[in-house]
């Protein structure tokens, strides 16, 4: 079953997957969004900003980084090879993007976070099955029954661990009740991820060491949930969302 | 639940995460990597020969970069790149660079690879895969795809589909040859 899978979604179609978790996100956003007090107008413009935002931003960001290729290939800077792509510098570019046109629209940061919760919690289904199909971020190698075979060894699942862990974290959002304070759903999501990141990036296979011993991705997941239960904590004391209709 | 309670699950939370870091952190066992078609891994050794009968083996062209190119006549990408890689190939081999672009012999027409090259004047290496053996090794789904593998026989970056750009096949062979 997985074998069809990726031979159905094998690179570079692995990306529909993405642009189908992009839709199914923005929908569902879209039914929640004037709870926080943003319109859906408004959701629509900051997801299609945003995603124009993240494309050109992820290439500015690896030509800059790569200064001397593009030099002497100019023509590279419009390429349509989506590997000339920097995904940080993206996801930095988007914010900042999302950042002002809420301060054009004089709409409150955390309120638009909230909105895009849902939207990046579909997201983050979709990656788990994009990497799936692709074969990336992938396991150790185990011996326990649930193994897969990728890359000649039988391997911890990592792909289909993060996908559960993710739509675990989505039924979780869609189930309970949005909190009314601004910042408290965004930082609710981004704790779970970061708690399900610190446990699941144990039996991924590609990792990076901090200190000879310890995975500098655990430890990046670990400051990320400190730094989100200091932020609860802050909002939880903050009033209540102003709805749309209010 | 109130301010007090909510700071001790945080706390309780941060420490079971600090406890699962150390609890899973290396433990300096090491085992040896199995050769396969993904980043971070030994490339797949093959012996091939190319159509004036010249043989080449993988693994015998350890500390020069290489790209790895599995192409047909008949793939619009495959064309779209040759151009760009034969420029690559060019500017780099110098410095240590080859590229070994492998026919899929087992789905081309090989009266359609000598007139190709020709309109192409491709320089480099071109090996043919009759059996698909390379195929299977390297678990190929899509033409074109590409595998950058450095001097010590890793494989740095994938590729699959194209055309590759000039800026990025640069890119990726000056991170093979580093």
């Amino acid at each position: 079953m997985i074998e069809a899978f990726q031979n159905l979604f094998s690179p570079p179609r692995h990306m529909i997957l993405l642009v189908i978790a992009a839709w199914l996100g923005l929908n569902l956003a879209e039914r929640r969004t004037e709870r926080y007090g943003i319109s859906k107008e408004d959701i629509n413009n900051i997801t299609f900003y945003g995603l124009i935002a993240f494309v050109i931003g992820g290439r500015i960001s690896y030509i800059l980084q790569n200064l001397s290729a593009f030099t002497k290939s100019p023509l590279g800077i419009i390429s349509i090879n989506p590997d000339l792509f920097d995904p940080f510098g993206a996801i930095v570019v988007m914010f900042i993007v999302i950042f002002a046109y809420g301060q054009r629209k004089q709409l409150e940061l955390w309120n638009i976070l909230d909105a895009l919760t849902l939207f990046f919690a579909v997201i983050a289904v979709g990656l788990g099955l994009s990497h799936l199909a692709a074969g990336t971020a992938f396991g150790l190698p185990t011996d326990l029954p649930w193994g897969i075979d990728m890359w000649n060894a039988t391997r911890h699942p990592t792909q289909i661990y993060d996908t559960l862990a993710s739509t675990l974290i989505l039924v979780l959002l869609l189930r309970f009740k949005p909190n009314p304070r601004p910042g408290v759903t965004f930082l609710i999501f981004s704790s779970l991820t970061a708690i399900s990141q610190l446990i699941l990036q144990a039996f991924q296979a590609n990792y990076s060491l901090l200190f000879g011993a310890f995975r500098q991705e655990q430890i990046l997941a670990w400051l990320a949930l400190l730094a989100c239960f200091i932020l609860l904590e802050g909002r939880l004391k903050t009033v209540k969302h102003k709805t749309v209709s209010e | 639940m109130n301010q007090t309670q909510r700071i001790i699950l945080y706390i309780l939370v941060l420490i079971a995460g600090a406890s699962w870091i150390v609890l899973s952190s290396e433990t300096g066992e090491t085992t040896a990597v199995a050769a396969a078609p993904q980043a971070g891994f030994p490339a797949p050794d093959f012996t091939l020969k190319t159509a004036e009968g010249e043989t080449y083996t993988l693994s015998e062209l350890k500390g020069q970069a290489v790209l790895v190119n599995v192409w047909a006549t008949w793939c619009p990408p495959c064309k779209a790149e040759m151009p760009a890689i034969e420029k690559m190939y060019n500017e780099y081999k110098d410095q240590g660079f080859i590229v070994l672009a492998v026919n899929s012999t087992f789905q081309d027409n090989p009266l359609e690879i000598a007139p190709f090259i020709e309109d192409y004047g491709l320089t480099f290496p071109i090996l043919l895969d009759e059996t698909s053996d390379i195929s299977h090794a390297y678990q190929i789904r899509s033409l074109p795809s590409s595998y950058f593998i450095n001097r010590q026989g890793m494989i740095t970056e994938v590729v699959i589909g194209g055309p590759m750009s000039e800026a990025l096949l640069r890119t990726r062979i000056e991170e093979a040859l580093k």
